[in-house]
């Protein structure tokens, strides 16, 4: 049977994720046979609650304190049985194709993770991979800002966002979920790199015009700096360059 | 799993071979890492190959793994592993007869003196995997500096200072300890490469500045021979007469033997290109090496 769960950590932005939630379930409808969304509020101000969200392939994961995307996201996954998993931002809008392609690859062998091109509202790219630059410079997104057409149906990376990350619920346990140790951002960066160091690839997909407005959640951003130390910490010198 | 193990991260060509022969690996599908102490990964040329705990991965050896090394040190440390190992030759040292020898072991080459000398002292016949260069070499057109030479003093020092002390109206650009692009970007605003290490195996340096649209003079080498043609797309030349050599080539009479010789570097280069290295090892994949792809 195939089966799907997105997991969104979400907090505050509710027509955000009304928009997420919409546009998530039209397009997982008519390729899953079962879907389904778990959302991690992560102490929002006005709590979510499944009724509100007027889904009831919805559930709720209230975090009274706010909690690590890490931490919250591998709470989610112990919560669902299904197959495939989908990482989730509120601020990411799908559409049936860029899911579908990220299916396909997703069943494909050797392949562990799939992310996807992502664009901003206003048609430059947000997303089409991770690269890694020479020292401090670390990963960052390619081509990100952009006026870009894809060229190849998918292409192969270190790593992908974490904004809009397939990958399947046995390999994600395998792995341990999430390094817990991020504060916020990097963790899926890091998640790709131990993917691949397992032997599986990472590819991002390249279908529809998915939108991504990124970092929309406020106090967001201030939390980078941290995760980014803790990455180069950990990281440094045991990835190749890329970009 | 595919365990590419290599001795460490400096700048030696067959770290580079090793990691763009796992990218290879990876874009064909076959899930393959480098093997290296510490997990260190190479940061001086561009890979996208993933790289594990030499220790490690030995640990977790499994009999269906399978362990690729190409330094004939590691032999020893390798062969007892429970899964298959491959020999990745780029070298024809009588050292490594030993490994040639055990039948255990497959063997991979990169050009066709290794190839020769694996048949003529080896027990199984090898699969050439060939060897490409990286297209940041790729020349486009960018200036050139007529009058500038780039050489490395790595191996063949006193022979650069000799050509150096002779012709001293040239401007010399010294490649050591550069990243790859850097290496690429010297390369591809000078106008002569000198090849001056001898007994150089194959001299995947000479045939980057082949790329990168330099006139190369080069010592004898001993499989890169493959692709140095004296007179056509390079010039080959002793050591008594390498100095004359680069001397008359930058006379400017010389001016459209060098460019002749340039076009036909670039042409020569297109031989190596990543596209062509991916076909040859996707013919072997589906052929030969298939039982790599069930890894």
């Amino acid at each position: 049977m195939n089966t799907l769960c997105a997991i969104i950590v979400s907090r505050g932005l509710d027509e955000m994720l009304r928009f997420c939630l919409k546009s998530f379930f039209e397009s997982a409808d008519q390729l899953y046979d079962s879907v389904e969304v778990i959302i991690a509020d992560n102490s929002s101000p006005r709590p979510y609650t499944e009724s509100s969200l007027s889904e009831r392939r919805i559930r709720v994961l209230r975090f009274d304190v706010q909690t690590r995307f890490a931490v919250a996201c591998n709470r989610c996954v112990k919560e669902c049985e299904t197959e495939k998993l989908i990482f989730l931002n509120n601020d990411v809008f799908l559409d049936r194709s860029s899911l579908n392609k990220m299916l396909q690859n997703s069943c494909r062998a050797g392949i562990g993770v799939v992310g996807s091109w992502l664009y901003f509202p206003d048609g430059r790219v947000q997303h089409r991979g991770v690269v890694f630059g020479h020292g401090d410079i670390g990963p960052y997104h390619l081509s990100r800002g952009q006026f870009l057409d894809p060229r190849s149906p998918f292409e192969e990376y270190q790593a992908v966002t974490g904004a809009c990350l397939m990958v399947n619920r046995s390999l994600f346990n395998q792995l341990g979920g999430f390094n817990e140790s991020y504060q916020f951002g990097l963790e899926d960066i890091d998640f790709c790199l131990r993917v691949r160091q397992y032997g599986y690839r990472v590819v991002c997909a390249n279908a529809g015009r998915p939108m991504h407005f990124e970092s929309f959640t406020p106090g967001r951003v201030e939390l980078d700096g941290p995760s980014r130390q803790l990455f180069l910490e950990h990281w440094r010198g045991k990835y190749t360059i890329d970009g | 799993m595919i365990y590419y193990f290599v001795p460490d991260i400096t700048i030696f060509g067959g770290i580079k071979v090793a990691y763009q022969f796992v990218d290879a690996l990876n874009l064909l599908g076959v899930p393959a890492v480098i093997a290296s102490p510490q997990g260190r990964a190479a940061t001086w040329f561009l890979s996208h190959a993933a790289v594990v705990d030499a220790e490690a991965a030995r640990d977790m050896f499994r009999t269906e793994d399978i362990a690729i090394f190409s330094l004939p040190h590691d032999y020893e440390r390798l062969r007892n592993l429970p899964g298959k190992v491959f020999y990745h030759c780029m070298g024809t040292d009588p050292l490594i007869d030993p490994i040639l020898k055990d039948p255990s072991v497959e063997v991979l080459t990169c050009w066709k003196q290794a190839q020769e000398y694996v048949l003529s002292h080896g027990v199984k016949r090898p699969f050439d995997v060939g060897i490409s260069i990286s297209p940041s070499f790729s020349y486009a057109g960018e200036p050139k500096y007529e009058r500038a030479v780039a050489y490395m003093p790595r191996r063949g020092r006193e022979l650069c200072e000799s050509v150096m002390n002779t012709c001293s109206s040239v401007r010399y650009i010294k490649i050591d300890g550069m990243a790859e692009n850097e290496v690429a970007r010297v390369m591809k605003s000078c106008s002569i490469f000198l090849a001056t290490a001898e007994d150089e195996w194959y001299g995947l340096p000479a045939l980057e500045a082949m790329s990168s649209g330099c006139v190369v003079v080069s010592v004898p080498v001993i499989g890169g021979m493959e692709y140095l043609h004296n007179g056509i797309n390079c010039r080959v030349a002793g050591l008594l007469d390498f100095t004359d050599v680069v001397n008359g080539l930058l006379s400017p009479e010389s001016a459209f033997l060098r460019f002749r010789l340039r076009q036909s570097a670039i042409a020569t280069s297109k031989n190596y290109t990543f596209t062509r290295m991916l076909n040859r090892i996707s013919g072997l994949l589906n052929g030969p090496l298939s039982s790599l792809k069930k890894y």
